[in-house]
């Protein structure tokens, strides 16, 4: 078997990253790449008080945690499989083990537990900034190779010809 | 042991669905995140109806185009969230304990729509199903299940006086 190609798989994983940056409502909640590293990718996201779950109180909406897990978990995916191709979620489940305080940043960890032709598997831990607890778990699978979807993120479209 | 009998109960009855919808449209005005996305209530033929206006801060991908993973999660989170609060005879306000989605068609860049069957409203916990759709109703593009708490008056006295 030929050695995977380094270059090509980096580049993979920053047309992803880019991708992902660009995501209109990624780019509404304000989601950051911190980084992406064999199979292990961070985002960050800086609450806004239009996230909150009540009036009354400075707690972040656990939905606003459910997209920034739905899009660390994407691109989990790239870092994982190292090559571009389309996804979709399949499904995902959220446990959401504290209230998630409007003061600090949130952190979402996302990791490539298995990766097979067809299917992804992604677990993902959200924190507040500076503090270890968990605030937040999900595990989504991804189905790969989905139809009907195209990668032109940064030029790199492989179906244009 | 509460069951519900052969299936999920609905909601409503379209005897009180008038009123139903001014509670739900009251309950969602309360969160920030869902005026944020501008939820309204609807009325539909078997209950109440949430509805999720397309626009383009919402889309996922933009090249299909379809709505963000997330964007249904919150569709789902919210209403499961107000369908249990409005069953509740305290309107406790619930905290959401976990969702579990599934994502069965792709969503496309328009209308969403979602409804709550309560699976289980207990004493403490309830169990609401989620169902969204766009188009057709026979064609679900996600259903999902959130758990959620009411809190009981002593643990929501330490929660404001705790942290």
């Amino acid at each position: 078997m030929a050695k995977p190609n380094r270059a090509q798989h980096s580049n993979a994983v920053a047309t992803a990253w880019q991708f992902t940056e660009q995501v209109p409502h990624g780019r509404e909640l304000g989601m950051q790449v911190v980084s992406v590293d064999q199979g292990q990718v961070c985002m960050r996201l800086t609450p806004q008080s239009w996230m909150f779950a009540q009036e009354d109180t400075k707690e972040i909406c656990t939905s606003v945690l459910y997209s920034l897990a739905d899009s660390a978990g994407g691109l989990a995916v790239f870092a994982g499989a190292l090559e571009l191709m389309p996804i979709a979620t399949l499904d995902l489940r959220m446990d959401y083990l504290r209230p998630a305080s409007g003061d600090q940043a949130l952190l979402a960890v996302a990791t490539c537990r298995h990766l097979t032709v067809e299917v992804a598997f992604i677990h993902c831990d959200i924190l507040s900034e500076g503090n270890r607890e968990l605030l937040a778990t999900a595990n989504a699978t991804f189905m790969r190779n989905t139809q009907g979807q195209q990668f032109h993120a940064g030029g790199q479209g492989k179906e244009r010809a | 042991m509460s069951t519900t009998g052969d299936s999920a109960q609905h909601i409503s009855g379209a005897a009180e669905n008038g009123n139903e919808c001014a509670d739900w449209q009251a309950l969602l005005e309360r969160i920030p995140y869902a005026r944020h996305l501008g939820l309204e209530v609807q009325r539909g033929d078997a209950g109440v109806l949430v509805h999720l206006p397309c626009r383009e801060a919402l889309i996922g991908n933009f090249m299909l185009p379809a709505l963000h993973g997330g964007v249904l999660g919150a569709l789902i989170e919210l209403t499961a969230r107000v369908a249990a609060q409005s069953q509740d005879t305290e309107t406790r306000c619930p905290r959401i304990l976990d969702s579990h989605i599934n994502y069965l068609r792709s969503a496309k860049a328009r209308s969403t729509f979602a409804r709550a069957d309560i699976i289980r409203q207990g004493r403490r916990t309830s169990l609401v199903q989620v169902t969204c759709w766009q188009g057709e109703k026979s064609k679900p593009i996600a259903s999902g299940q959130v758990q959620l708490l009411l809190p009981t008056m002593a643990a929501q006295q330490e929660d404001r006086h705790g942290h």
